[in-house]
């Protein structure tokens, strides 16, 4: 071990950055739509696009109208969740659980959106998923156990908090670098993107992944709890969780009592939190004599994820408890962390800028894994020119690379795609949308590993460019509110919906017009062609960017340097 | 967080961090051609009116967002306003100094209208 602590600092992060880089970049550009997900759920039901923009109702009052619903509709149920119209989401949702006897899988609750003002049924929706798929496949992947899918996930973001860290250590040059971005230079542009959308992003880097593992904190690291409980689960859930214990009964009486009017309880819980604003109402065991009634305010009004509640009779309206209000520091910190990283506190101008903090993270990660690709193919310089051909590791990652970077956008797209084409009456139909999205991703990267050269690039970005800039032509022609219509009507989060899905596939397209700009210089890298052999110019076929002759090329970054020396040294 | 709160921000950090590149050789070289160095004063002062730039754009973060999503606030105004300027400093280097001015001249607005008010 001569090398030095910076060598091997620059070891751990080529390595641990592309250990777990796809999936990283699948977590990365998930999790960057969840924060608009109701919006996306909003534009995937284009039923909905017809009602009113904002809501006049206040929520006392559309809590009312919403149990005049219930009653009638969910007459028995054991839980009644109504949320509460607001500026995010018009409509009023209620959610119930049907009766069902003990011991009996669980099934999903029945959900409806309801007219805040009347309480009717909105025009039914199509059956979709939305917003919610890319919010679980985040940290709960798809097609396997969410057990499994979230030790994957904190797997991964472990290795990225290992990655971000020596990322710092390694590069030396943070602030005589810190504007510096050299295009058209090969290696030393990645290597410049790659730096800038880390090291300008780097609050919200760190603290997104630090604050992602707490997010399963209990999980990944259940012993302290264990210990300090002595295994009394329960006890331990009730003091970390505000509003998981309560003094609400657990059990129907099985008398039937009338439901207290909800308006008025709404007001008082808002009352008590100074006006702010109520998010959702909780009532267990409605039309029994053990009902009781639930108020939680809404997530904007602080930063942490652990929501005040107030508890109240539900036949008589008694003020119960209140609970998240005098929680104790260490949960407050997690749930501040947590609340740091869902960031369902932030208004629109914050959301957006965690949106572009994300994308910078989406860029970061894939210039990461480019730029392995990019140096590693430097190595076969001598043996390509010869005709030879690039080792089976480069080729895979190569692959691999070109399924996560282009593959990903275009499978996001094509989701978007199906859920206006595929119709509306097809049985299991959210299925049908999230195997649409399965389907293209998995044949963009087997074509990608079978063929991983600069003409796959080009068309996979054009392909998924293309899908995404027509989303807003698409979407009127399928029944959606277009740009106009929604801009006159106020729809605002439709308008920034269509115009992201636009800008992002302005973006893609330019990436795969910049590709064919220059002649590509040997576009079967892959493949032996002892023809090509008098070439000069080391073949860059798969990566994005022609490289430089590596003799022209001597200003890598001194990390870089440190990191070429370490691998003479120990080779 | 009121626009003008947030267009103070904004411009203060824009400014800030455009004052930061141009105390920089190699930014300021390209902005002013091949072999130009700020002079030493002219360093002192783009850094001073940089860090000045960076504490008055967290005030407006602070006053407009409260402590807590101040700060939040304030990392999301500079990431944004930093990857502007890197662009900025590459594709028209020779517009930062306008920039720097523009930005400190909005700010000085918006600072003067917020605390007026």
């Amino acid at each position: 071990m001569k090398e030095g602590f910076r060598q091997s600092m620059a070891w751990l992060h080529t390595w641990s950055g592309l250990l777990v880089g796809w999936v990283l970049f699948m977590v990365f550009a998930t999790g960057t739509s969840a924060y608009f997900r109701d919006e996306i759920s909003h534009w995937m039901k284009p039923e909905l696009h017809g009602a009113p923009a904002a809501s006049q109702v206040a929520p006392a009052q559309a809590a009312g109208q919403a149990v005049r619903f219930l009653e009638r509709e969910a007459a028995g149920s054991p839980r009644w969740n109504i949320g509460l119209p607001s500026d995010r989401e018009p409509d009023v949702r209620v959610t119930w659980t049907r009766p069902q006897p003990p011991g009996a899988p669980r099934q999903r609750p029945l959900a409806v959106q309801l007219d805040p003002a009347t309480g009717e049924r909105l025009a039914a929706p199509r059956a979709t998923r939305g917003g919610d798929f890319f919010y679980r496949m985040h940290f709960d992947l798809h097609y396997m156990p969410a057990l499994w899918a979230r030790w994957i996930v904190g797997f991964c973001a472990m290795f990225m908090l290992v990655a971000i860290v020596s990322g710092i250590v390694t590069h030396r040059r943070i602030f005589s670098d810190f504007f510096t971005f050299r295009p058209r230079k090969g290696q030393r542009s990645w290597l410049d993107a790659h730096n800038a959308t880390a090291v300008l992003a780097l609050p919200y880097h760190l603290m997104i992944t630090y604050t992602g593992l707490v997010t399963l904190m209990f999980m990944y690291m259940p012993w302290a709890a264990q210990t300090a409980y002595q295994g009394d689960q329960k006890t331990f859930f009730a003091e970390a969780f505000p509003n998981a214990a309560g003094s609400a009964p657990q059990k129907a009486a099985g008398r039937p009592a009338a439901l207290v009017p909800l308006g008025p309880l709404v007001e008082q819980a808002q009352a008590r939190w100074q006006g702010a604003a109520a998010s959702r109402v909780v009532v267990t065991f409605p039309g029994d004599a053990n009902a009781a009634v639930t108020v939680y305010r809404d997530g904007q009004a602080s930063l942490s994820s652990n929501q005040a509640s107030v508890v109240f009779n539900g036949t008589t309206g008694q003020w119960l408890e209140a609970r998240g209000e005098a929680v104790p520091a260490a949960s407050e910190t997690r749930g501040v962390f947590v609340g740091l990283h869902m960031g369902h506190f932030a208004g629109p101008v914050l959301r957006w800028l965690f949106f572009l903090s994300g994308l910078a993270g989406c860029v970061m990660v894939a210039t990461g894994l480019l730029m392995w690709a990019v140096k590693e193919r430097q190595k076969y310089a001598k043996a390509l020119a010869k005709g030879g051909r690039i080792g089976f590791g480069l080729r895979l990652v190569d692959g691999l690379n070109l399924g996560a970077v282009a593959g990903l956008p275009l499978a996001m797209a094509s989701f978007f795609w199906a859920n206006r084409l595929i119709p509306v009456a097809t049985p299991d139909r959210p299925a049908a949308e999230i195997a649409a999205f399965f389907t293209v991703w998995g044949v963009a990267t087997v074509a990608a590993i079978a063929w991983p050269a600069r003409r796959m690039w080009q068309l996979q970005l054009a392909l998924g460019g293309l899908l995404f800039a027509l989303v807003p032509v698409m979407n009127p022609l399928t029944g959606g509110a277009g740009l106009v219509t929604a801009a006159t009507a106020g729809h605002w989060s439709l308008v920034g919906f269509d115009a992201t899905c636009l800008l992002l596939g302005m973006a893609l397209l330019t990436s795969a017009w910049w590709l064919g700009r220059r002649k590509p210089a040997a576009r079967a890298g892959t493949a032996p062609r002892s023809a090509r052999a008098p070439q000069a110019p080391p073949p860059a076929a798969n990566a994005p960017q022609p490289l430089a002759h590596p003799a022209a090329e001597p200003g890598l970054s001194p990390a870089r340097h440190a990191l070429a020396a370490a691998e003479t040294q120990s080779s | 967080m009121s626009a003008i709160h947030l267009t103070l921000a904004l411009a203060s950090c824009v400014a800030a961090f455009s004052a930061l590149g141009l105390a920089m050789d190699r930014h300021y070289e390209d902005s002013y051609g091949r072999g130009k160095s700020p002079s030493p004063g002219l360093r002192r002062t783009l850094r001073l009116a940089g860090t000045g730039g960076l504490l008055l754009s967290l005030w407006a973060c602070l006053a407009a967002a409260g402590t807590a999503q101040g700060w939040v606030f304030w990392f999301g105004v500079m990431t944004l306003s930093a990857l502007g300027v890197v662009l900025l400093l590459t594709y028209a280097p020779a517009r930062v100094a306008r920039v720097l001015q523009g930005g400190a001249l909005l700010a000085m607005l918006c600072a003067g209208w917020a605390m007026a008010r």
